[in-house]
């Protein structure tokens, strides 16, 4: 859940912009800048994991079954997160998450980001039913929870990685509609249109050249503040079983397997919930700060 | 009177709009694999079964009149049968919801019975630790994801403390975490929100005013701005029910609460279908008429809102 | 025992809620004033009609709800029940003589036609009942008057009173069953046993009291609630908070805990049978025995005994289980040997094709860890090995229209000491898992169905587990120890064939 204002706030309760001050400001960036280094790091693990993960995420060994974390188990090996009801190395299962975290968050962000602002440029542009038939959309999903749909969805379709980043994807679309179309909206003079015509302008062409680098930082924005949202959402539904199915390694995947331990070896579901936690808070927070930075206007969004 | 008759009219027209649309989506997803037959059906159904629900759902005529039928079959709330209780779809899902709201209101409750005062008093003594430290701890209950805390409250309460029990629905003790559970977000999303609605209030001259005078600051907070800010402070907590109900799915999953979301997942794990529909559209109608109450409540409350 | 002061504080600390007191040290005595006995289970029922089901979750009920003419108590030995003799009157004849005085719950008395009309339903094709092959050797029944019935076999069948005892035997009320027709029936059954039905909420609990007419006597409480808790935590979890008295599949992992704690215990017996991955022979690449044979050697089940059972289970050498006649100790427990498994699937020519195991998740205690495991050992021999998670219900209907994609996980039940009421009953043709056949295995089992000599049937069995052990209809993994956890309060047997006996010779609850 993004921490955005539905649509339906009053303006008046959009909050004054607390980073005026240039020390503020800095500290602000540097923030930011931090939890930018954040979601790199943890790409990098991404990418990196078969190299930085200690053990293969899904190989078996009954005889080290519920190892607490340790330096030395019966297999001679490091666990130093402990094992699962299988034997797997948490620590490397956890590395392994991280992919698939990342890859359907990423991924889910730009799909959502690609039709919403599809959708948001093309409201903006031709008006008339088209817009209040996206708006109406809009205002509709923002107040649904969209976690049912998503489970009606997948139970149709089953669960797989595309499916699953196409229902994350279309869950945040909203927010990206509503700016493209705010800026489409604005340049929309008849000057301006007049003007792009007379140089033979097409309609793409206007939105890449002229719409795109002034949403930019708004767009940086709001892809941060999903990427949270779409990272946690996964998870959700992956402990839901309606998502990344075993023995592929998820952290949503882990936190449900370790439910059965949570007395006995709590360390299957309890590293994973962290990670998680710190992932959504850290990735929250960078996408707050951009906006301080970047486009404070944002807040009433 | 005019204007409010007016707003209302556009809501209800809204309402009923978001409806509509919910309807048409679950249209769609069902026929996403093609027939939706041995979605609504047991495998064994005998074959005059198969031929009854393809003709009352007009399988055989073109998509258009499968729509409107469909859509017919949605207001008079008839789903189907389900598959795995073997009585309709409706009747088990309003089996079920009384557990779904009395979770959801109880989390509510709790979220703005904490959240409010929480958000008012850290307004109060900005910048002070405890407004630092409240703030945090909100930051941190907003992007914790909500089936996580359910798995820590059970570990740490239920298990290591033995306070209270793990699962299931019965008496008040088994109330206790899976509404904390649901109303952190909630809960952590207003005291933020107040505590913005207050700290903008107290920046107005007719607060500083009345500061001038000489009044007491938390008399000042307690008249003056608790009056303005508790127009937006209601409509976004109303919205909030809302956003609870959907996260009730998740919390009831985790404390095998038996309210309409964990019958949803259930009924995917069963492949009962018809159950799964309409659970999604009984949210769906429950949500339309929450923000329908609310902004009418708001209309109401704030006469520049209905010009919009 | 312990002095009276000690007895004066138990039982002035039962609440009302039938609370247990807990007293220091390890193994003492606890009692109870509780009039009311909860049973959880990995399950809900599924049926409460006897002959549509021969599950675990749901036989627990049916053995206990109806009674069969002749009963299997712990120590192995028949007993009368709805019959209080029988005596082959003729090579193909038996005469049963009935119990007088024993009537329904609802009141119809019980008579010879009962038994004539459930006997004949189960294999009468229209019933469409799941115990259709039990009683296949049966050639007519008659019921010559009220208090005697006489079974024709079609060969002499000296196994015919255990079959009665067993499933498929449980005697239904010819009159109600028809006048309200089977579905109706499932919901409100009606039976001769020591409890009767009072309501049942699904997925939640089933709500049955004790019948105070019974003929063997009235149960020690007087209610019985069976609830449904599919994920092992919260149904320990119960037990150990003391939400209920008795849970069912618990799997080794937690059993240390229900021990150390002060109030449960962890009590099992042998099964009397197996947990096999039962086979759809009839997809590839499962028709092929030299792939079935890989399965079967890529299976590590020593180390499944030791680490997820904790040792609570012995490995199996073939299909029939410890402790049946005709079990051949001679034969070496199944064999692992990757190597071996690696080189029969390239001698079947095996390519890669997936192979599904589709497991519930704690109806068979530790399936899904078992399935986990094992994909994991085939996939170390080169088996594209899938797991998939199945809802229980989800499966009763595979069970029925046998849509298995893969392996699935069964738990046989031996129901006479016998190969014959194991295997043959399920993999016999027409059988629940016919998915499987073989002309010489086919003529072998039928033969010893109906020879009384027992040398003949081990040549039989001894030539028929050849055959198995080369096509493997199923692949047996474990004959596990079926644990249950109980309040200490409770003094109750385990059946090794999952019944759940509640009649007074086998349950009470231990009163101050």
């Amino acid at each position: 859940m993004a921490s955005s204002i539905p649509a339906s706030a009053p303006a008046d309760l959009v909050v004054a912009a607390t980073v005026a001050r240039p020390r503020e400001r800095q500290r602000t960036a540097r923030l930011a800048a931090g939890g930018g280094v954040f979601v790199l790091v943890l790409a990098l693990v991404a990418v990196a994991a078969p190299w930085l993960a200690p053990q293969d995420p899904e190989r078996t060994s009954l005889r080290v079954r519920l190892v607490a974390p340790t330096l030395e188990a019966a297999d001679g090996r490091a666990h130093a997160l402990g094992t699962d009801h299988l034997g797997r190395d948490v620590l490397s299962r956890l590395v392994y998450g991280a992919r698939v975290s990342l890859i359907v968050g990423f991924a889910a962000v730009v799909v959502g980001g690609l039709v919403g602002s599809a959708l948001g440029v093309v409201a903006g542009f031709r008006r008339g039913w088209l817009d209040t038939v996206v708006m109406t959309l809009a205002d509709a999903q923002l107040a649904f929870p969209f976690i049912l749909l998503a489970i009606g969805i997948i139970a149709v379709l089953g669960p797989s990685f595309p499916t699953l980043i196409l229902v994350i994807g279309l869950s945040g679309w909203v927010s990206y509609a509503r700016v493209l179309r705010a800026q489409v909206l604005g340049l929309r003079t008849r000057e301006f249109v007049d003007a792009v015509q007379a140089l033979g302008g097409s309609a793409v062409r206007v939105v890449l050249r002229h719409i795109v680098p002034n949403v930019l930082s708004s767009l940086i924005v709001i892809a941060t503040l999903e990427l949270a949202r779409a990272i946690v959402l996964e998870a959700t539904l992956s402990f839901l079983g309606l998502g990344i199915q075993p023995p592929t390694p998820s952290w949503g995947g882990m936190i449900y397997e370790g439910r059965e331990y949570l007395d006995s070896a709590w360390w299957i579901s309890t590293w994973p919930g962290l990670v998680l936690m710190a992932t959504s808070l850290v990735v929250s927070r960078t996408g707050d700060w951009l906006r301080d930075l970047l486009d404070p206007t944002l807040r009433g969004e | 009177m005019r204007d409010v008759a007016l707003y209302a009219g556009r809501r209800v027209l809204r309402a009923g709009v978001a409806l509509w649309l919910v309807s048409t989506v679950v249209f769609v997803v069902m026929r996403l694999s093609g027939d939706p037959v041995p979605l609504l059906l047991p495998p064994d159904a005998p074959r005059s079964e198969i031929f009854r629900v393809r003709a009352e759902l007009g399988l055989d005529r073109p998509l258009p009149v499968q729509y409107v039928t469909f859509l017919g079959n949605v207001a008079r709330g008839d789903f189907g049968r389900s598959i795995h209780f073997k009585t309709p779809a409706m009747t088990v899902v309003l089996d079920y919801l009384p557990a779904t709201i009395e979770l959801g209101l109880t989390a509510f409750v709790v979220a703005v019975l904490v959240a409010v005062p929480i958000g008012v008093v850290s307004a109060a003594h900005r910048n002070s630790p405890l407004d630092h430290a409240a703030m945090a701890v909100a930051l941190v209950g907003q992007s914790a994801p909500t089936f996580f805390l359910g798995i820590l409250f059970i570990l740490l309460v239920s298990l290591k403390a033995g306070l209270l029990p793990t699962g299931g629905r019965g008496d008040w003790h088994y109330l206790v975490l899976p509404a904390l559970t649901l109303s952190v977000f909630a809960m952590a999303y207003v005291a933020r929100l107040t505590r913005s609605a207050v700290l903008e209030i107290l920046r107005t001259d007719y607060v500083r005013t009345a500061r001038a005078k000489g009044l007491s600051e938390t008399l000042v907070v307690a008249k003056h701005t608790l009056k303005n800010a508790a127009v937006p402070i209601v409509t976004i907590t109303g919205l909030q029910f809302g956003a609870l109900l959907g996260g009730a799915v998740v919390t009831e999953t985790v404390f095998a609460w038996p309210g309409m979301g964990r019958l949803a997942i259930q009924s995917i794990y069963n492949r009962d279908y018809p159950v799964v529909q309409c659970v999604v559209f009984i949210s769906a109608a429950l949500f339309v008429v929450i923000n329908f109450a609310v902004d009418m409540l708001y209309g109401v409350l704030d006469p520049r809102i209905r010009a919009r | 025992m312990t002095g009276m002061t000690r007895r004066e504080l138990i039982t002035g600390a039962a609440a009302a809620a039938g609370a247990v007191a807990v007293l220091p040290g390890p193994a003492r005595a606890q009692t109870t004033q509780k009039r009311e006995l909860i049973v959880a289970q990995g399950g809900d029922i599924a049926f409460f009609d006897p002959h549509m089901s021969t599950s675990s979750n749901d036989i627990r009920v049916s053995f206990n709800l109806y009674d069969n003419l002749t009963s299997r108590h712990p120590d192995g030995k028949l007993y009368p029940g709805l019959a209080t003799e029988w005596k082959l009157t003729a090579p193909t004849t038996w005469t049963f003589k009935l119990r007088p005085g024993v009537k329904f719950h609802n009141g119809d008395p019980f008579s010879s036609s009962d038994v004539k009309a459930s006997i004949e339903r189960t294999y009468d094709p229209a019933a469409k009942t799941r115990v259709s092959t039990v009683f296949s050797t049966i050639e007519r029944i008659e019921a010559p008057d009220p208090g005697t019935v006489v079974f024709h076999t079609k060969k002499p069948d000296p196994l015919l009173p255990a079959r009665l005892a067993f499933y498929g035997g449980q005697i239904v009320p010819e009159k109600y069953l028809k006048s309200v027709g089977p579905d109706t029936f499932n919901q409100k059954p009606v039976g001769t046993g020591p409890i009767r039905f009072v309501s049942w909420t699904k997925d939640d609990k089933a709500v049955l009291e004790a019948n105070p007419d019974y003929w063997g006597g009235r149960i020690d409480v007087d209610r019985l609630v069976m609830r449904a808790i599919p994920e092992t935590a919260p149904r320990v979890a119960s037990l150990l908070k003391g939400e209920v008295d008795a849970i069912t599949q618990l799997a080794p992992d937690h059993g240390d805990r229900v021990n150390a704690n002060p109030t449960t215990r962890m009590i099992g017996a042998l099964y009397a049978g197996l947990y096999v991955l039962a086979v759809n022979s009839n997809v590839k690449p499962l028709d092929n025995p030299l792939v079935k044979q890989a399965l079967s050697l890529g299976i590590d089940r020593e180390i499944i005994v030791k680490e997820l059972w904790r040792g609570r289970g012995i490995v199996p050498n073939s299909m029939i289980a410890k402790g049946d006649n005709h079990f051949d100790a001679s034969l070496p427990p199944l064999k692992y040997d990757p190597r071996e498994a690696r080189e029969r699937l390239k001698k079947a020519g095996y390519k890669g094709e997936e192979i599904v195991i589709e497991t519930t998740v704690g109806y068979t205690a530790n399936d899904k860890a078992m399935s986990e495991a094992i994909q994991a050992m085939w996939r170390d021999v080169g088996v594209n090995a899938k797991v998939e998670q199945l809802e229980y219900s989800v499966r009763a209907q595979k069970l029925r229209d046998k849509s298995f994609k893969g392996l699935w996980w069964s738990d046989p039940t031996s129901t006479l000491s016998d190969p014959d009421g194991m295997f043959w009953r399920l993999l016999g043709p027409g059988g629940p898992q016919d998915y499987w056949r073989h002309a010489r295995f086919d003529q072998l089992g039928d033969a010893a169905r109906f020879s009384v000599d027992e040398k003949f049937r081990a040549q039989a069995y001894k030539e028929m587990t050849q055959i198995f052990l080369e096509h493997f209809p199923w692949v047996p993994v474990i004959q596990p120890y079926e644990d249950y956890g109980i309040q200490r309060y409770v003094e109750w047997t385990p059946n090794p064939n999952q019944q759940f006996e509640i009649r007074r010779f086998n349950f009470r609850f231990r009163r101050a």
